[in-house]
């Protein structure tokens, strides 16, 4: 065994190696920060390029910027309150109020530190689980998911806006627009009108954009210009020592969110299809519940920050269980990754252990050498990107703007997408006037067409089967589970409105 | 003047498709692929790209234009110029079913066929805790209870529907989202059964493949009967290039030979064998039109049985 991970960090530890890690890496913040760019766009940009590398130069570039591309959406949500992609919308609820009070710099070491850390343990995690995991995602089938997700949106519900009925109302707008498209199991057209380019339902990236990321910095601009907000972001930025340093100390006084962080993004990663959006909500809804400061929560909480941030990045690693284990992708970002592993002559399949294993260990400790050169490369970016905090705001949004038109235009080449942005940007706008939660529409667009999948699959096996909720206890656990979350924001929101009356 | 604009611009249009031969390729050629990437056919794709690019020493890129089943993608190159800048690369369903069982406006006759790179190994398969070894032990099975089974697209789930029909018993279709969804769900034991586009193939140890869906045999495994020998029909398994219908007999000639020495070179064969486990194939001109014509027949017959 020690000959394996000796050879494994030798051939990991080639200088070309290392050259692509942290090449990936740089790419992949570089891209995430830019809004409207995610790091599924910046791998699926990337993949042809690794055909000139050998294997393993390949998959750690890709891994890389990976890794990279899911830490950098933190810096415009905490800078722009414009989150680059949906599974950095909790960061900016903490992280932008805190920039906001002149803590931009402490903000993003929080968000960068976070991320390093949740993505280590779950690369660690990765190591030890791969073999023995595979028993255990195949207990997960349409029932198991259906409450799994049922679950999360109860949970999301009670966290996001201020009334979990609003929120609700949200999610289940979200589920309905997620129905556009072709149906999953009589594939007939719904909602299309006959148009082609809406059988595949609304464009994911176009609609969270738009709703998150576009409304958010239209509204601060036409704060801006009505004066309803002065322009002091910049004059607000603490140019103290203190203002802007995170000590280890401080940092690691997080510790048990820390790891409730990792462990829930891994868990999440594990399971094929649920993704790195719900991780982040997850996490945040629990820190949130377990932290004695639960209540500072959305108005500049670190803890919130690390919630978040260590929960997303603890998704790159152990996603890749079921992908090694099973040879099945967890998300998109795997699939591709997949992808690139065959065009290199690696099958993909429960046997890609025993058969490549010295790439899939060379793997292994190239992605522990890259949270290294991530800790690195991050920190040196934190330097440069805190310079766009220091220019006033009406110069740095109009830019902002154009990036996301660009950004959702460019992979598609699409109009259409635009159009849609532009549409959830006016939507978000109006919700947000009307203290809805713009969030949970997108979580329940971006995980509708799971929830109704599974929901449908689980009902034509009862109709073969009979099987019942009852006969597995995994689905029992969540549902009851979901009961309960449901009941406590109710009894709460009572309390508070006896409160109020 | 007038006469004179005209024989210019007539010299000029004939001399057009002469010149347009003897420099092409003289611009990087497109090949969509309408399906996501990650997926076997973008990977097949990229290699063979890469070979075809080679011998006609020119770029040719791969755009994956995923969305619809495959139908959007081929709905844009369909509407593409039938110069050799724009090729498909799809599965011979994707391009033949639509147009019978759905609203699209394209059709087999939109296409000029250059050449049938694989015949993907589609297959009925089981899970081998399940105890089910032989299309036999299904049908003994089935006649006693209903059966769920997980079918991947709106053709597997005419062509297994259509064998439940004619053996008479109840098989309900659960839908996955592809191969992906599809092995943990068998393997898991959620579904009694499932179709398979070829993904069994890197998990032969855990399953068990019962029927070949496809026309002939399946070269590794003999022994196992065909939907063809049992019922008279077979799926469409062919993965094929594809340019826009129109093509000038030359410059189809072209494409034609240099995509079959593409086909045969090294990288991809080593692909295909080694590391997708799909079979080669090569049919290409009058050959590959004939054949893809009888496929369209078979499944018109297939659609008009099956449909609800």
């Amino acid at each position: 065994m020690l000959d394996i991970i000796l050879q494994a960090f030798a051939a990991a530890l080639e200088p070309m190696n290392l050259l692509f890690i942290a090449l990936g890496i740089a790419l992949g913040i570089v891209i995430g920060v830019l809004p409207g760019l995610g790091s599924v766009t910046a791998m699926a940009v990337l993949i042809p390029i690794t055909f000139y590398m050998s294997p393993l130069a390949a998959i750690a570039f890709l891994v890389g910027v990976n890794k990279g591309g899911t830490s950098g959406g933190a810096i415009p949500a905490i800078l722009l309150n414009s989150p680059g992609s949906p599974e950095a919308a909790a960061t900016a609820w903490d992280g932008y109020p805190m920039a906001k009070r002149g803590e931009a710099f402490r903000a993003m070491k929080f968000s960068l530190f976070s991320s390093v850390t949740g993505d280590t343990i779950s690369d660690l995690l990765l190591i030890v689980l791969v073999v023995p995991f595979a028993a255990f995602a195949l207990q997960f089938g349409p029932v198991e998911y259906t409450a799994v997700l049922l679950f999360s949106f109860a949970l999301i519900a009670g966290i996001a806006g201020d009334s979990p009925l609003k929120s609700g109302i949200g999610i289940f707008f979200g589920i309905l627009l997620s129905t556009i498209g072709l149906d999953p199991v009589a594939s007939t057209s719904r909602f299309t009108f006959g148009q082609l380019k809406l059988e595949d339902g609304l464009s994911l990236s176009a609609l969270a954009i738009g709703a998150l990321a576009l409304s958010s910095v239209v509204i601060q601009l036409s704060d801006l210009i009505t004066r309803r907000e002065k322009d002091d972001f910049a004059s607000n930025q603490a140019d103290t020592k203190a203002g802007r340093s995170v000590s280890a100390r401080e940092f690691f006084s997080y510790w048990r969110t820390l790891i409730r962080g990792a462990l829930t993004g891994s868990l999440v990663g594990m399971l094929p299809g649920l993704g790195v959006t719900l991780a982040s909500f997850l996490s945040y809804s629990a820190a949130k519940r377990a932290s004695k400061n639960g209540d500072n929560f959305g108005k500049g909480e670190p803890e919130g920050i690390i919630a978040t941030e260590s929960a997303n990045s603890a998704v790159v690693g152990s996603n890749l269980i079921p992908t090694i284990a099973l040879g099945i992708p967890g998300n998109i970002a795997a699939a591709l990754l997949v992808g690139a592993l065959v065009m290199h002559g690696v099958v993909p399949g429960p046997f890609m252990l025993s058969m490549h294993g010295e790439l899939i260990y060379g793997l292994f400790a190239s992605m522990i050498l890259a949270n290294i050169f991530h800790l690195i490369i991050g920190r040196a970016g934190l330097s440069l990107w805190v310079q766009f905090a220091r220019y006033p705001r009406r110069l740095i949004l109009p830019p902002v703007l154009m990036f996301c038109i660009f950004g959702i235009y460019l992979p598609a080449q699409s109009l259409w997408d635009v159009g849609v942005m532009l549409a959830f940007a006016g939507l978000g706008i109006l919700f947000t006037r009307a203290r809805i939660s713009i969030v949970c529409t997108v979580i329940g667009f971006l995980l509708g067409g799971m929830f109704e999948t599974s929901l449908r699959q689980a009902l034509l096996l009862h109709q073969v089967e009979g099987i019942s909720i009852l006969a597995s206890p995994l689905a029992l656990v969540f549902l009851l589970l979901t009961i309960a979350v449901l009941s406590r924001a109710i009894w709460r929101s009572q309390k508070e409105s006896n409160k109020s009356a | 003047m007038r006469k004179l604009v005209q024989t210019i611009f007539i010299l000029t249009m004939m001399s057009l498709p002469f010149a347009a031969l003897a420099d092409y390729p003289e611009k990087p050629i497109t090949l969509i692929v309408p399906y996501q990437a990650g997926g076997s056919m973008e990977t097949m794709a990229r290699v063979f790209a890469e070979e075809l690019g080679n011998e006609l020493n020119i770029n040719v890129l791969v755009r994956t234009q995923p969305g619809a089943g495959g139908k959007i993608g081929t709905t844009a190159a369909s509407r593409a110029i039938a110069d050799g800048y724009t090729l498909l690369f799809a599965p011979e369903s994707t391009v033949l079913w639509p147009p019978i069982a759905e609203n699209v406006n394209y059709s087999l006759s939109s296409f000029d066929p250059i050449i049938r790179v694989t015949d993907l190994p589609q297959a009925i398969v089981t899970s081998k805790s399940s105890g089910i070894e032989t299309f036999e032990d299904l049908l003994a099975l089935s006649a006693a209870q209903s059966m769920s089974y997980a079918d991947q697209n709106s053709i597997s789930r005419a062509f297994v529907d259509y064998i439940a029909m004619r053996e008479q018993v109840v098989w309900v279709a659960v839908p996955t989202k592809g191969g992906g969804e599809m092995v943990p769900f068998l393997l898991g034991n959620k579904v009694n059964f499932a179709w398979s586009g070829g993904a069994h193939n890197r998990y032969l140890d855990q399953m068990n493949v019962v029927l070949s869906m496809t026309a002939a045999p399946q070269e590794t495994m003999p022994e196992v009967p065909t939907m063809q020998e049992r019922y008279g029909v077979s799926m469409p398994g062919g993965a094929t290039i594809w340019a826009p219908a129109g093509l000038s007999e030359e410059l189809r000639a072209k494409l034609t030979e240099a995509a079959i020495t593409a086909a045969h070179s090294e990288a991809f064969n080593d692909l295909m064998m080694n590391t997708l486990g799909f079979p080669l194939a090569d049919l290409t001109g009058s050959q590959l039109t004939a054949e893809l014509m009888t496929i369209n027949e078979d499944l018109a017959a297939i659609y008009e049985e099956t449909a609800p």
